[in-house]
C-alpha cells in the first residue's frame, strides 16, 4: 500500500485510514443463519445510515440559512446525536464498522 | 470461467494468461478465473496486473469479481454496452484516479464523545461540511473530473487527472495539507479509473 501514498499525513500516521479486509471479503451468499441476520443488518442500517446523513445535511442547511429559533436548533441538534448514538449502538450488536455501511451509490454519490 | 479485468480500445498483444476478447471496436481484457479465496494478496494482485496494463494504454477497470462463463458470454455482456463504454473510454483517455481522504486529526469517535449540547453537534458537523469543501473545491478545479464518495471521516473523494498534471495535483494537496492542519488527510495513487467508469453522462 504504502507505495500508492502520494502525499501521506503530516505525522506519517495512515493508521486512521486503515480498512480491514474482512469487510471486502465476506459479500457472498452464505446460509448460515447468523450471517445471514449479519447481512441484512447491514443493508438496511446502510439504508437507514444514508437516510440519516440526508436528513442531517439538510438540517445543517436550514441552521445556516437562520429562521430557526435557538430552541429548534437544539432539538434538531440532540435527535441527530441521539440518532447517530443509537446507530453506533446498532452497529456494535450486529459487529458492523462505520465502513461497513458505505454503500457503492455510483452516481447518486453525487447528490450527497 | 473467465473473469473481466479491464475494457480498452487498445488493440495491443497481450501476455498469457491474459486474453483480448474483441467486441464492437473494444477489446474486453480477460484472464483464467480463479476461486481462491478473497484476501488482500488476491486483491493486490488482481490490482497490479490492471495497472501494468495501464501503463501503456488507456482503460476502463472492471468490478472485481465478474466473471462469466467464456469469451462468448464475456462479448455478450460487452456488446449492448459498446457505445457507452467508448465514451467512457474517452472521457478517461490520458488520465489516472487519484484518491484523497480526510479524517479529523486525532480521531472522530474522541471528537464525538465529546458533545454536551444539540447545538454543538450540528456546529461541529457544520464545521465538518465546510472543512471538506474546502479540501475539495480546489481540488476539483485541478482535476479533469471529481467524485465525491461516502462514508465515514470529513472526505473521502476521487479525482481524475491527467497524467501529466499529477505533480501539479499532489504539489497543491501539500498546499492545503499545511492550511489545515486540524485535518489528517491522504493522496493515493495513481489507481486505474474505478470512480469514472460510466454511469454518467456529464
Amino acid at each position: 500500500m504504502r507505495d500508492k501514498v502520494l502525499a501521506g499525513p503530516l505525522d506519517g500516521d495512515l493508521d486512521p485510514f486503515a480498512k480491514p479486509v474482512r469487510s471486502i471479503g465476506t459479500r457472498r451468499f452464505d446460509a448460515d443463519p447468523e450471517s445471514l441476520e449479519r447481512g441484512l443488518a447491514q443493508l438496511v442500517l446502510t439504508i437507514v445510515e444514508l437516510l440519516r446523513q440526508l436528513m442531517e445535511r439538510q438540517a445543517l442547511r436550514r441552521v445556516d440559512s437562520g429562521g430557526l429559533t435557538d430552541e429548534q436548533i437544539e432539538r434538531l441538534g440532540r435527535t441527530f446525536m441521539e440518532l447517530d448514538r443509537r446507530m453506533a449502538e446498532l452497529r456494535e450488536q450486529f459487529g458492523l464498522t462505520a465502513e461497513d455501511l458505505n454503500l457503492d451509490l455510483g452516481p447518486l454519490g453525487r447528490l450527497l | 470461467m473467465i473473469e473481466l479485468l479491464a475494457i480498452t480500445d487498445d488493440a495491443g498483444e497481450l501476455e498469457p494468461p491474459l486474453r483480448a476478447v474483441r467486441c464492437a471496436g473494444l477489446s474486453v481484457v480477460c484472464a483464467p478465473a480463479t476461486n481462491g479465496e478473497v484476501d488482500a494478496e488476491a486483491l493486490w494482485r488482481r490490482e497490479a496486473v490492471i495497472e501494468r496494463l495501464m501503463e501503456d494504454r488507456d482503460l476502463l477497470p472492471v468490478r472485481y469479481g465478474t466473471v462469466v462463463q467464456d469469451e462468448q458470454a464475456a462479448a455478450a455482456a460487452v456488446a449492448p454496452r459498446s457505445e457507452a463504454l467508448a465514451r467512457a473510454l474517452d472521457r478517461v483517455r490520458g488520465a489516472v484516479e487519484l484518491s484523497v481522504r480526510a479524517v479529523a486529526a486525532g480521531g472522530d469517535d474522541a471528537k464525538a464523545a465529546g458533545h454536551v449540547s444539540g447545538r454543538d453537534y450540528l456546529r461541529d458537523h457544520a464545521a465538518r461540511e465546510r472543512l471538506a469543501r474546502a479540501l475539495h473545491e480546489p481540488l476539483a478545479a485541478a482535476a479533469r473530473d471529481s467524485v465525491l464518495h461516502d462514508g465515514p471521516g470529513v472526505l473521502r473523494a476521487a479525482y481524475l487527472v491527467d497524467r501529466g498534471r499529477v505533480d501539479g495535483f499532489v504539489a497543491l494537496f501539500r498546499e492545503l495539507q499545511r492550511e489545515h492542519r486540524e485535518l489528517a488527510v491522504v493522496c493515493t495513487g495513481p489507481w486505474p479509473p474505478y470512480s469514472f467508469t460510466g454511469g454518467r453522462e456529464s
